[in-house]
Order: structure tokens, then sequence, then C-alpha cells
């Protein structure tokens, strides 16, 4: 999904700026909160999500849901991080980081990553396995973040995107077995809807914006 | 709220009789009224899927029947544009090349939506459904007044239009036979049109033979130069048309003669677009409302014409080099060709990628000549079994049970009938796109495994029924040659390296994995070599066998003779080529080795990362993890080797030169070889176009040999100078970078070669 952030260099500059306030998503602020967080996400796609997608996660995934607010601003929040956790396929407990967006004239003061950090220590603390997410192969600095935190790229996605771009698949890996982890089926199989691998075409995949992940 | 639905929809009406329908409009109502904003009612299996597949009414991106302020029906849905009026010869040439932009785009992976169907002109011709090809009319309904049509434009860019819609059905009909990715590769939408599927194609070539004719009689009316020019359009689309109605009968026809003739249109073509005058109000995005489909309109696609000729000379080009895949002359020489062509930059489009899969394997015969049984033998015969009577055994000969070469015969169906799709599926699945090659060999690898073990049951049982004899170890114990499962665990090790190689191409690997990933490959390398050595131990063994029968000149033998040599020149073949990329891959390794211990490889993970080094390893190894054999290296062991623990680095450096030096011979050798067995030597070469691709890419490798050389170099002076002076603590003096895919340092997509330079300042440990 979307992830557009462009952090500086996170590890020289680890700590954001204090004059932020880092809070969770509350579900009684809904009207608030997500008319911003849908603001400053659609600013980057081509494709708006609808509320029901915003809905999707965090009425179920809400604590897993961390926002930047500048007081000093009339809109005061800028920067998101959406993400849920469920088990994969019947197998590991998989967090995935659905959407991650910072206002552009704040990008490059660590506010991303720490967003992300904060989503990643509330998915440990519920006990995840690993943490997976899509993002564009031309945003390098998504990419960067993730990968400074300890994310691998763990496949390429042809065209996997509306706008014709392909992604990488970037995974991170928690606790020791998770690759040995059963799931129902082969993880590399084909979906379980689809006919056997070159049997024949394939019947069309769901929405570019997610295909095939997360759920 | 929408009332319900049922009464405007009869198709909808549930017609069971147990089904009583009821009207819940006011239930619903009140229990929605009783929802927090935020709330979502939803039962379990409403996936994230369903979420994003939802569309909110009211908001202009996503409701297809939005109308903005102000907007109403008329506006929103029609184009004033006048598909009955006179266009200037310009004009048409303008129209013309703007459609074969949009033939290109959607040839690309983009659909007709936003592509061929935003033209008004084709828009007329295809809705509504026309029912005679007549009806596929710009004047419809037909005035039945006598006005005079212009024939420029009802005519010429009619029979153009129509006989782009039909090439249109042409490739979706092909591409949707086979496997293919939808949206990745291509988008098979119709929107509820038809393509003319239903009119034979007679109809379309006399229309341009007409068309051509009446341009002909045409005198000085039109500007000879814009008459020429419409003229090479009328004649490249009736070439492109028979061309793609030809389609997979090239298997019978062996012609490339359409094909080579819109090649040799491209320059005219080229030449002849600024001629033309754009008819920009003859496209419109608006006639996607019309279409069927839930998605808002989208921008249309605009592509220039150099890059839509681009792709259609690639194409045509691609289409002709195919011929020479057609000539069957083994698997070994069939699986060379194909991965050579498909792997061509940039990848063949979809339809030549569609038409190979057909090619390969339609209607389980192979290339329309062989079948897969014999296609699979074949295979057998050139590697594992020559001149076997495994592969003789034939239940139409011998029709006892009792008889051991009857049962031999069953268990030979039995493999074939297991074992054939899945190794055709090798070749096809070289026709998909670079991501999907790489992932679906992570599944068929998972798939081969089994087929070994299954395999290994079939070999026992078959060489208790062959009495095959044994092959005495110096320990004494007795050793057999498992042909089937050999041949299934060397086909296991070429996806191994596959995978691994693709993932290089792929960008896959960070920075740090680098040192890891080329001594994993190498060690891949290793095993498969130690099996060839196997393999070809008990050929040698059976050679030696025949060699009493063959001093008595008997036919038999003269003949098994020859082809236990050539299985052993195949062998000899695979061994030059795999230590050459084991040589490679064992210099990087040690190349990067140094550079990581000195701390001059860029890394891409921090110190705070999450994930430790064995975390990412077992990540990195999940597609092998379920795979029996060849073993997972435990994370100590790759640790170990990975980092070189213990030699020093004179001796990685000592290993890395060596190895370099030996790679940079054995690549020489591969080329040498070439990528084809030939029968004799004076034979003329059957395949040229991809024997140069073929060649290209050796070289390529080899220049990227020759880079590591240098790489090695520089490391070894920078190395010793820090030796030699005074403060060994200082850190080497090196800049370190990884050349990007598709920059021009990278030589080859399967060998990252770090470029290493002297650094301007000395650079502190």
């Amino acid at each position: 999904m979307s992830h557009d952030a462009t952090p500086t260099a996170v590890s020289a500059a680890p700590s954001p700026p204090s004059d932020l306030r880092y809070i969770r998503y509350d579900g009684s602020r809904e009207d608030e909160y997500v008319a911003a967080m849908r603001q400053l996400i659609s600013k980057d796609l081509s494709e708006p999500y609808s509320i029901y997608v915003y809905r999707y996660f965090l009425y179920q995934w809400g604590d897993l849901c961390f926002m930047a607010m500048d007081d000093t601003l009339p809109d005061p929040m800028v920067g998101v991080v959406v993400s849920k956790l469920e088990p994969h396929r019947g197998g590991p407990l998989r967090g995935y980081i659905a959407m991650l967006a910072v206002r552009e004239e704040h990008r490059g003061r660590g506010i991303a990553t720490k967003l992300v950090r904060m989503a990643i220590d509330a998915m440990i603390a519920r006990d995840a396995d690993e943490i997976a997410l899509e993002t564009e192969i031309t945003n390098t600095a998504a990419i960067k973040l993730y990968e400074r935190l300890g994310f691998l790229r763990s496949k390429r996605l042809h065209r996997y995107y509306l706008n014709g771009n392909s992604a990488y698949r970037l995974v991170l890996y928690l606790k020791e077995g998770v690759g040995s982890m059963r799931t129902a089926f082969d993880p590399y199989g084909p979906p379980a809807d689809a006919r056997a691998e070159m049997s024949g075409p394939l019947p069309a995949p769901p929405p570019a914006l997610l295909h095939g992940n997360g759920n | 709220m929408l009332p319900s639905d049922v009464d405007r929809n009869p198709m909808m009406r549930i017609s069971s009789q147990s089904v009583v329908p009821r009207d819940i409009t006011d239930e619903f109502t009140q229990a929605s009224s009783k929802l927090r904003t935020g709330q979502l009612v939803k039962d379990e299996y409403f996936t994230l899927f369903e979420a994003v597949g939802a569309l909110e009414i009211m908001d202009s991106k996503m409701d297809s029947g939005y109308l903005g302020p102000g907007e109403n029906d008329a506006q929103a849905l029609e184009d004033d544009y006048d598909t009955t009026r006179e266009l200037a010869p310009e004009q048409v040439l303008g129209v013309m090349d703007e459609l074969l932009c949009h033939e290109m785009a959607w040839h690309m992976g983009h659909p007709l939506s936003q592509t061929v169907f935003t033209s008004l002109y084709l828009d007329k011709l295809l809705w509504p459904v026309p029912k005679s090809i007549e009806d596929a009319h710009f004047c419809r309904p037909r005035s039945s007044e006598n006005k005079e049509e212009p024939a420029l434009v009802n005519l010429v860019l009619r029979a153009y239009c129509l006989a782009l819609i039909k090439c249109c059905d042409f490739v979706h009909a092909r591409v949707t036979t086979e496997y293919y990715y939808e949206e990745e590769d291509f988008v098979t939408q119709l929107y509820n049109r038809s393509l003319l599927s239903q009119f034979d194609h007679e109809y379309f070539c006399n229309l341009l033979d007409r068309a051509i004719s009446w341009l002909d009689e045409q005198g000085d009316s039109i500007n000879e130069k814009v008459k020429e020019a419409i003229r090479c359009r009328l004649l490249f689309r009736r070439e492109f048309f028979l061309a793609l109605d030809q389609d997979i009968d090239v298997l019978e026809s062996r012609s490339t003669d359409h094909f080579s003739f819109c090649l040799s249109q491209q320059a005219l073509l080229t030449e002849s677009t600024p001629l033309g005058v754009p008819v920009p109000e003859s496209f419109s995005w608006k006639i996607q409302r019309k279409l069927a489909s839930t998605i808002p309109p989208r921008p249309v696609v605009k592509i220039s014409f150099e890059d839509a000729l681009a792709h259609l000379k690639r194409l045509c080009q691609d289409a002709i080099d195919l011929m020479e895949v057609l000539h069957y002359r083994g698997p070994h020489n069939l699986k060379a060709a194909v991965w050579t062509l498909l792997s061509r930059k940039p990848q063949p489009s979809v339809y030549i990628r569609s038409l190979i899969q057909t090619m390969i394997v339609n209607n389980m015969t192979v290339l329309g000549s062989v079948s897969v049984k014999q296609f699979l033998y074949d295979e057998l015969a050139e590697l594992v079994l020559p001149s076997s009577t495994l592969l003789l055994a034939n239940k139409d000969e011998t029709e006892v049970p009792s008889d051991p070469r009857f049962q031999i015969a069953n268990h030979m169906d039995l493999f074939v009938k297991r074992f054939a799709q899945p190794f055709v599926d090798t070749f096809r699945s070289a026709c998909l796109n670079r991501c999907r090659i790489r992932r679906t060999v992570c599944h068929t690898l998972v798939e081969w495994d089994n087929l070994q073990m299954e395999a290994e049951d079939l070999d026992e049982q078959l060489r208790t029924l062959n009495s095959e004899p044994p092959l005495m170890l110096q320990n004494g114990d007795a050793t057999y040659s498992y042909p089937l499962s050999s041949w299934a665990y060397h086909q296991k090790l070429n996806q191994f390296r596959l995978i691994i190689q693709l993932g290089f191409e792929l960008s896959i690997y960070s920075p740090e994995e680098l040192p890891g990933m080329y001594w994993y490959l190498s060690h891949i390398c290793s095993t498969h070599l130690g099996h060839i050595d196997r393999i070809r131990t008990f050929i040698v063994a059976t050679a030696k066998r025949n060699l009493t029968a063959l001093a008595g000149k008997k036919r038999e033998a003269v003949e098994r003779h020859a082809s236990l040599q050539n299985s052993l020149r195949l062998l000899e073949r695979l061994t030059t080529q795999i230590v050459a990329v084991d040589a490679f891959a064992i210099a990087l390794h040690a190349l990067y080795v140094l550079l990581a211990r000195h701390n001059i490889l860029p890394t891409a993970s921090s110190a705070q990362a999450y994930s430790s080094e064995r975390l990412r390893y077992e990540l990195r190894m999940k597609p092998f993890i379920p795979i029996t054999l060849p073993e997972l290296v435990p994370y100590e062991e790759y640790r170990r080797e990975a980092i070189l623990e213990g030699d020093s680095d004179e001796i990685v450096l000592e290993r890395a030169t060596k190895a370099i030096s030996e790679a940079r011979k054995a690549w020489e050798a591969t080329l040498a070889n070439g990528p084809f067995i030939r029968e004799t030597q004076s034979q003329a070469n059957p395949a040229p176009a991809i024997d140069e691709d073929w060649k290209k890419d050796i070289r390529n490798t080899m220049r990227a040999c020759i880079g590591a050389s240098i790489a090695i170099e520089t490391v070894k002076k920078a190395l010793a100078a820090r030796g030699s002076s005074k403060n060994a603590s200082t850190g080497v003096n090196l800049t370190v970078s990884i050349p990007e895919m598709g920059s021009k340092l990278r030589w080859h997509d399967w060998w990252i070669v770090p470029q290493v330079s002297q650094s301007q300042e000395p650079s502190k440990a």
C-alpha cells in the first residue's frame, strides 16, 4: 500500500524533533483523525482508498495506528502509520504495515522512522512473528527506512501498482523459526482460489493496491 | 438509501419458492442508526481485499456515475464529434498514427479503456455491437438519404480501424489461452464489447485491398507524399493483420514474410508521421463511462509514436527470431534457445511470450512435432540414460505382464505421466515476467524435491527389473546409478541456481548480503559439479562395458558408443559452464569478504535494526528451507563460510585472484562451446540471431570478470599500501559503490561487481 516517507539518515539523527506529539489512534475521535489521515495519505495516491479500507484497519487494529501531531499547526497531523496484525494463512502471526505518510514539509526529520518503530514495538508487544509490507521500487527513501530497521526485500512484484510501477515485498522476521512455520498451504504456491501453476490463464487478481498480500 | 434492487432488476429475483422476500429497509435504517461512527460491521470472511474493492458513492475518483457540479448527463457521456465528417488526408494519417500508439500501449499492458477504446471512430464501429460487418460503420444508424460518403474516411480509415480491431482480437485470443498475469502482463478486460471475433478474416483483407486500390486511383487530389504515407500504413496493417492471423500456424508455414514486411515499413512509417495532422477531438476519455466497468474514467494513456514503433519493431523482430526456436534439435538446445530469446531486454512482449508458450507445448506436442513423452525421453537420453533399454521398453512389443520389459514399460509410463508436465513447465516458466519466473521457480523447487523422491522409488524398482550391474566403491559397497532421480536432482540444482541469480537481477539482495549470496551460489555450484561427476562415473562405466562389443564392430555397439560419447560431451559442456559460474562466484565472494572486513562495503541495515543477521539469513533461505536435498546450510556454518573465518586477508586475496583467473578461462571456454550442441561442425548455424544474443550475454559476463579482476587488484594495492605504512590501524583508503541494475558499470544482471576506487581523503577506521 502507500509508503511515502523521505527520511534522512536516521542512524545519524535518531531522535526526531521533540516538539511533536506521537499518539496512538483513538476510535472515539474518528471524525477528526480519519479525515486528516485520508488527506495526508490520499495526497500521494492516484487512486484513493475508500473509507472502508481505513475502517477495516482502524476498527480492528486501531491500537497499531500511530500519529505525529504538531500542535502549532491548524491541521496538526503531520504523519501517520496504519497497520494490522493477524495470523498469515493460518501460520505465523504477521504484522502488516499498510500505510505510512509524512507531510512533505516535515520529511527528513525521522518522523516516519519513529512512527514505524512505534508500530513495530506495538506488534512485538502483541507477540508478532514477522512483519511484511510492500513499497514501490522507485521509493528509495521508504526502502532505505525499512532496510535500516532490518527488513529484507523478499521478492519483487511486477507492475504491482495501478500506475504500472513494480514493488518490493519487504519482510522482517522477529523470531527464529518463522521461516519453517507451517502455513495452511505452500507459501510459494498459487493463491488458493487459482488453478495449479502454469495450467492456464489466471483469473484477474484483486486490485493492484494490495493483491495477494496482507489477507 | 436506494430502494431494493429486486424490482429494477428482474434478473436478480430469487426464484426459489422457499425464499420469501421481505422489505427490511426500516429494520436496516434502525439498526444502522445505532452504529457509532467508524464502527465496522462485518463477518469474519470480510477481507482486506474486499475492503479495497469497495467504492465510495459520490467520490469523483471512485464513483463512475459521479458528475461534478454543473455537469449534466449529456455533457458527461456524449461527445459531439461527428464520425461521418470529412477529413483531410493529413488528418486521416494523424488518426491512424494515434491509433497505432494506442494499440501498442495496449500491447504494453494498459487497458483498452484508456487506449484503443478512447477512439470515437472505434466506438462507433463497436457499439452497439454490430450484427454484421456492414453494421460496423461510422454512420450509424445508416442514413436513408443517399448522401455521398467521403471515401477517405468511410473506406480508408474504416478499413484501417476494422483491421486494427481484428488485430487486437488475434492478440487477445492468443494471450488469454496461455499463462499470463492479469494486470501485471496484460489487461484482458473487453468491457462487454467484442473485438469483431465472429467475423471472418477475409473481409478485413478485402477491405484493406479495396482501400489501397481506391487510394491508387486518386490522382493529384491527394498530395503524393501523404498518399504514399497512407498507402504505407494500409500495407503495413494488412501485413501485420496477416502475421497475427498466422499465429501458431507458423509451426507449419515457417514463414516470417509478414513480420519481415512490417519491419521493412518501419523507416517509412517514422519518416512520414510528421505529415499527419492530429484530430484530438476524435478521441475521448468520456467513452469509459459507457463501458461496462466499475472504475471511473482514468486518464488516457499517451505514448509517443517513437515508443510505439520501438515496441512494434521489437515485437516483429522477436517474432522473426522465434523461428530459430522452432527447429527441434533436442531438449538441451531448445532450452538454450528459449531462455536466450526470452532473456532479451526489454523482455519480449506478452504476445510473443504467449506464442512461445503455445509452441513449446500444445496438445501434448512440443514445437508441433515431438510428443511430450519423446521430448522427455530425449532429455533423459541426452543426460543420464544414453542408449538405455529403459527408454526402449514398449508394451506394444512385449505383451506378457510377467516379462520384465513389460514391467519396465509400465514403470516408465508412470514416470512420464508424473514428470512430463513439470518438465515442460521448466521451459514454459521462461515465458513469464522476470519477477514471476523467480516466484514460480521457488514454488516448483518444492515440487521437484518431491518428484526426486518419487523418481528414487522408481529407480530402485527399475534397477532390479533391468538387472543393473552396481559400481563397487573403494570401501567395497555397491552403488547404483539412480538415473531418474539423478536427473531430477540435476533439474532441481538448476532451479536453485536460477533463484539465486534472478535475485541479483531483480535487486533483491542488500549489499551486506552479497558476500553470503555469492558464497551460497558457489556452494550450489560445487554441489552440482559433484552431482554431474556422479552421473559421469556411471556413463563411463557403461562405456567401458561396451568396449568389448565395440571391438567386435557390432553396429549396435557402435551406435551405443556414439550416444554415450554424446552424453559425456554434454556433461563436459555443463561442467565447463558451472565451473565458470562457480569460479566467478568464489572470486566475488572473496572480494566482498575483504570489503566487508574493512568496513568499506555499504550496508542497508543499521545497528538499531530489529533483526539479527541470523534472522535475515533465515528469511533469505525461506525458499530452500523445505527442501530435503541439498540440505539447508546451518546458520553457524553459513556465517563461517560467508566471512571466510580464520583466513587472513592474504589468503582471501589469493583466493580471489586465483578464482577470477579461473573464471575468465572457464567463460572463454564456455563462449567457445557456443550455446548449442551441434551434430556436425560443418552444419550451418540454424539459429544465428539467438546465437549472437547468447554470445553477447557471455561477453558481458566476461566484461564483468575483467571488472572484478580490476577491483581485486585495487583492493590488493590498497591493502599492501596500508600494510607497508607505519600506521596499520587506519582504515583502508578505498570507496566502494554497488552499481545499480541498468547502470553502465553493471556489465551483467547476474554479476554485481563492486566499483572500488581510491578515496580522496584517508578514511578513519
